[in-house]
């Protein structure tokens, strides 16, 4: 029964294909420096899910973003911990996926034929910082509001186009319910899809090219 | 790079490949063992640490001191530091933009700049010797994001030691790297290690001396209510401060009484029906913040020039609701009684009964800046020792004092002017609670104790006879 079952999937599906090619692939000896990126990939997900928690009880408004934070951490059952989760897999996330960068610098593992894995590397590493950025001003507290704004003006400083960029930023000469708006929508749409898009392709070159092995004198 | 050298790198892959191990079980194993103590980490931080409680963002609080999210506090510290550099220093943006925008771009076109098929750690000195150094400087700037760059006394060694730490000692050994590359191209590896760590332990030395030599930080303690019950507790201190004064401790006020320039001016009692039930959360927010100018009542928010944060307002508006407004219940932990009743014989001490008592009933007229006579309650020593007729208010056993006449509705009258009140009835609006002025009758009688042990020292137990009669 099992078996009919799995035959009329693996004809469907290819799941032998999928073992042999996915899982059963050989790979150079590691170590536990190699399983940042999983880690970082983990991350993402793990934030994914809890912060698709978080969407159910918060409003991207001035006047109840703060309110609505406060109530998942009292009166929501487990808010608490989902939002501890949230809060602090973004700090870890932002160190996870640092670390992961310097660990392919030192090894050098950016070099032929794993160039473009680098540079969307590089891609997933500045949309990480920008979930960092429009996440902090979401709760809409002194800190977030103060931070956004030292943030925000820095971005303005860029010779010529400042004034423009802070404007998209902001959307408006000052924070306001557009900067909120507008970093909600990039906190949950715009920079997920561009992080989800960019890891696929991350992982099918890492799937292509195999994982770089630790250089020894050879290299 | 040629077709050759790309022919080698492979079949020195394929050669790792053939002694390795496999993607399924080896690899995932060390992947779901990281992941899980990832998972398990964060559960321990989240219940553990927590997030530290912050209040509701205010645009107008201008006295805050906006700081960056971690991650970017070295590129915080960068600036501050790059501003002290003369004359350069005055050109924001080649901080803010060209020298991060630099950095980014060469971290990501990298493999284009290092196009040598080299990768042992010992043939790429050179990057990794400066990524250490970058990565030292990050570190040690982010510890740093605390340390103020001119000390209060006014002096600079603080930010020139951050300078040295931070900018001086990088770009040197980076430059010197450099040249040993390029043009001293004899220089051993061994050299440039040496470099590159002793550079870094001195970046290190210089920044923990910095360090040590900061100023203890002002740890500023702001009360945040998170809970509901917390918010009412916040609410009512802020309304006995600010609000009592007009609108009564319980916000029955019609006339106003006793209140310099408001004397006998009509207004709706504010826990009334009409008000609670047409006024919502937002508009009444905004009462408390903006005022009624024309009709009296000064702005509260410091937006518009008074003493309150929003989430200070929000306080207020909560306790108003859950006090008043009979569609909301208060919870039960929020009607704690002002004061432990008193048992027969027992004496009120200031810390237990007359703070809570004088901070609901009597602060908001008696503190500085106020129409009072000059007389403050906010303290003990104040209660003791200031006001015009300082004399005569508080006597220890004397159940003439000031103080105790007035609470009990007998208007002080002036001696030398037998018609003019020298002090008027407290307070002015309301009478106290029987149970009250009993506190306040026998802390004073009983030469008002400060503290609860020097209050239980005095307590005297009631005689059998005294408690049988009922």
């Amino acid at each position: 029964m099992w078996k009919k079952a799995f035959e009329w999937l693996d004809e469907r599906l290819g799941l032998k294909d999928i073992y042999t090619n996915l899982l059963d692939r050989p790979e150079p000896t590691g170590n536990w420096w190699n399983t940042l990126g999983s880690a970082s990939m983990f991350l993402f997900v793990l934030q994914g899910l809890t912060g698709i928690l978080l969407t159910v009880y918060y409003t991207p408004s001035p006047d109840h973003a703060y309110d609505s934070v406060q109530y998942i951490m009292e009166g929501v059952a487990f808010g608490w911990l989902i939002r501890g989760i949230h809060h602090w897999g973004a700090t870890l996330m932002v160190i996870v996926v640092f670390i992961h960068l310097l660990r392919v610098f030192v090894t050098a593992s950016f070099k032929f034929p794993r160039e473009l894995t680098w540079l969307i590397g590089i891609g997933l590493f500045l949309a990480t910082l920008g979930m960092g950025f429009t996440g902090y001003l979401l709760p809409w507290n002194q800190k977030a509001y103060w931070a956004t704004t030292v943030g925000t003006q820095i971005a303005g400083s860029v010779p010529f186009i400042g004034e423009f960029i802070l404007k998209v930023l902001r959307g408006g000469p000052e924070l306001s319910a557009l900067t909120l708006q507008r970093f909600f929508s990039a906190h949950i749409w715009m920079l997920p899809a561009v992080l989800a898009g960019l890891m696929s392709i991350h992982l099918f070159l890492i799937i292509k090219h195999g994982e770089s092995h630790f250089p020894t004198k050879e290299d | 790079m040629n077709d050759e050298t790309k022919k080698k790198i492979n079949e020195r892959y394929e050669r790792e490949l053939n002694k390795g191990e496999h993607f399924w079980p080896d690899s995932i194993f060390k992947d779901l063992v990281v992941s899980l103590g990832i998972f398990i980490l964060l559960i321990v931080l989240a219940t553990f640490v927590g997030i530290s409680p912050e209040a509701k963002a205010d645009p107008s609080d201008t006295s805050y001191i906006p700081r960056p999210e971690w991650y970017f506090l070295f590129l915080f510290k960068f600036l501050a530091l790059y501003g002290q550099i003369p004359l350069l220093g005055k050109i924001e943006w080649i901080a803010t933009v060209a020298i991060p925008g630099i950095a980014i771009g060469v971290l990501t076109l990298l493999p284009f700049i290092d196009k040598s098929p080299n990768r042992y750690y010992g043939k790429r000195v050179l990057p990794i010797s400066i990524m250490a150094i970058m990565v030292t400087g990050i570190v040690l700037l982010t510890l740093l994001s605390e340390v103020p760059t001119v000390s209060e006394d006014g002096s600079k060694l603080l930010g020139i030691l951050q300078a040295i730490a931070g900018l001086a000692i990088p770009v040197i050994t980076m430059i010197l790297l450099f040249l040993m590359s390029f043009v001293f191209k004899h220089t051993t590896t061994r050299v440039m290690v040496w470099t590159t760590s002793l550079a870094a332990v001195s970046m290190i030395l210089v920044s923990g001396t910095a360090l040590a030599l900061r100023p203890k930080p002002v740890v500023e303690e702001i009360e945040i209510a998170v809970t509901l019950v917390d918010q009412i507790f916040a609410g009512q201190d802020l309304y006995s401060i600010h609000c009592t004064e007009c609108h009564g401790d319980d916000g029955s006020v019609a006339e106003i009484k006793g209140v310099e320039g408001l004397e006998g001016e009509k207004i709706t009692p504010i826990n009334s029906h009409d008000v609670l039930y047409t006024i919502t959360d937002s508009a009444m927010y905004e009462v408390i913040a903006y005022g009624r100018p024309n009709a009296g009542m000064t702005p509260f928010g410091k937006a518009y020039g008074g003493e309150l944060t929003k989430s200070e307002i929000d306080y207020i508006v909560v306790y108003m609701r859950y006090m008043w407004d009979d569609r909301f219940e208060i919870p039960a932990e929020a009607l704690k009684p002002l004061f432990p009743p008193l048992a027969d014989g027992e004496v009120p001490s200031y810390e237990v009964h007359i703070q809570p008592i004088v901070k609901r009933y009597c602060v908001s007229c008696h503190r500085e800046g106020k129409t009072n006579n000059k007389y403050l309650m906010t303290s003990y020593e104040e209660i003791l020792t200031t006001g015009d007729n300082v004399a005569s208010n508080i006597i220890a056993g004397d159940e003439n004092s000031s103080l105790l006449q007035v609470i009990q509705e007998h208007e002080i009258m002036n001696p030398e002017k037998p018609d003019e009140v020298l002090i008027g009835v407290m307070p002015p609006n309301r009478a106290l609670k029987p149970n009250i002025v009993d506190v306040f009758i026998r802390w004073i009688m009983n030469g008002m104790p400060q503290t609860a042990i020097d209050a239980a020292a005095l307590f005297v137990a009631p005689t059998p006879e005294a408690t049988a009669t009922p």
